[in-house]
């Protein structure tokens, strides 16, 4: 798979995490935080062993292995390095929930789910962005891998994780972040925002 | 709308809930409506309101750049939620109905506004509402396209559509209907009509549609065409 991005529909299968086409799921994210980033060119990506780790060969230089250490790169090839945090706080918080994302979001359990939304939404309580008070690549990457989560959650549990949906409906609506992503609607009524309020 | 008073607990309550699932006062990128808002407010909200104080602390991270945020400030009366009584100060706007959302396109580009077009756009709606305040002498009819959206791709999109035709009013005739899949299994219904202006508006009908709260999970209006 190159990495231009055409939009191929993902059919919905009964287990989502273990279906082939989710593999496919880092590079399309890629893509997408390429077109956010505003990168002309789209990069050609490869992938590596079984599980389909995203690889970024560059040039002469030793190849990226990895969403989160490939994501990176692009966000300072794009010149956009406060995407990565601000301040030496929020910089170490931006790759703590990178890191986060890849080794608890992703193939998670469906017991994990609930302990992963909770703990959300208690620290997302006084945050209007993980990081900081700026976006940052970690809601990105984090806004792509609950995706799947959020999709089949129920309207109640929506309702019980506030801070979250709030989270989710805010970095969904942010400009040019969602690309490959259908919009949830995680608030009652506002999956579109022409309506009056 | 409004807050209520800001300067009093009820109306720091007000703002608070109005935050609870939003980052902003308007739309989702920080805006003069929340530079006016914080403005009036002479301290931080306490901590018990913990949306207000979230937002408050957020704004307030923006200080330097708050005269360079999109949008217009506009009295305070103009935000926040529908059917709380305006009981701030000050003119009202003549005429001028406001756009509370800066719609930002979900299904296209990366634009980004400057003020010189929300400027621009908020003219011409203020324009656009006074000549919809005007009533038409002639019986003014729409073509409506609604977008039906169930809760989940097991919904059965053919008793949704039933429900929906079972809708009867005055002035109101449906007309073609299809359904688009909008990802992940999940089809929204798309159902077209015909309506009197003056006998149906969009919200009595969205209210009639989302009353079959076990198929339909929200209505909207995609196209709205006078005839």
């Amino acid at each position: 798979m190159g990495g231009a991005s055409t939009f191929q529909p993902i059919t919905l299968v009964s287990d989502w995490r273990s279906s082939p086409s989710v593999t496919n799921m880092a590079l399309r994210e890629l893509a997408s935080l390429e077109k956010y980033l505003g990168l002309r060119k789209p990069n050609k990506y490869s992938t590596q062993g079984d599980k389909k780790t995203p690889v970024l060969q560059n040039n002469a230089a030793p190849p990226l292995l990895g969403l989160v250490t490939i994501a990176c790169h692009l966000v300072k090839e794009a010149k956009r390095p406060e995407l990565l945090g601000d301040s030496a706080e929020s910089r170490a918080v931006v790759q703590q929930w990178l890191e986060y994302r890849v080794t608890k979001v992703d193939n998670c359990s469906k017991e994990d789910i609930k302990i992963i939304l909770k703990d959300l939404n208690l620290y997302l309580h006084d945050r209007v962005f993980l990081a900081g008070n700026r976006f940052t690549v970690a809601d990105v990457l984090m806004y792509y891998g609950l995706h799947p989560l959020i999709v089949d959650l129920t309207v109640q549990e929506k309702e019980q994780f506030t801070n979250v949906s709030r989270w989710f409906d805010h970095i969904q609506h942010h400009p040019g972040v969602r690309h490959h992503l259908p919009p949830v609607a995680v608030l009652r009524n506002r999956i579109y925002t022409s309506r009056h309020h | 709308m409004g807050f209520g008073d800001l300067k009093s607990a009820s109306g720091l309550k007000v703002l608070n809930d109005f935050l609870s699932d939003r980052s902003y006062i308007e739309g989702y990128v920080p805006s003069q409506a929340d530079v006016a808002v914080f403005d009036v407010l002479s301290a931080p909200p306490p901590a018990d309101l913990r949306h207000a104080l979230r937002w408050y602390n957020h704004i307030k991270s923006y200080q330097n750049q708050k005269n360079s945020l999109p949008g217009v400030k506009k009295p305070l009366g103009q935000y926040g939620p529908a059917g709380v009584p305006d009981t701030t100060s000050g003119p009202a706007p003549a005429a001028a109905k406001d756009d509370d959302d800066d719609d930002i396109d979900l299904f296209g580009s990366d634009e980004e506004e400057d003020t010189e077009a929300t400027k621009l756009k908020e003219q011409r709606l203020a324009e656009y509402a006074a000549k919809k305040a005007k009533k038409p002498a002639l019986i003014a009819k729409s073509s409506l396209l609604l977008d039906v959206k169930p809760w989940d791709d097991e919904t059965d999109m053919a008793k949704l559509e039933e429900c929906v035709r079972s809708i009867e009013m005055d002035g109101l005739v449906w007309g073609q209907s299809k359904l688009v899949p909008v990802g992940y299994g999940i089809k929204k219904l798309q159902i077209s009509c015909v309506v009197e202006d003056d006998k149906v508006g969009t919200d009595i009908l969205e209210e009639k549609i989302t009353a079959f709260e076990d198929f339909v999970q929200s209505m909207d209006v995609a196209a709205f065409n006078k005839i």
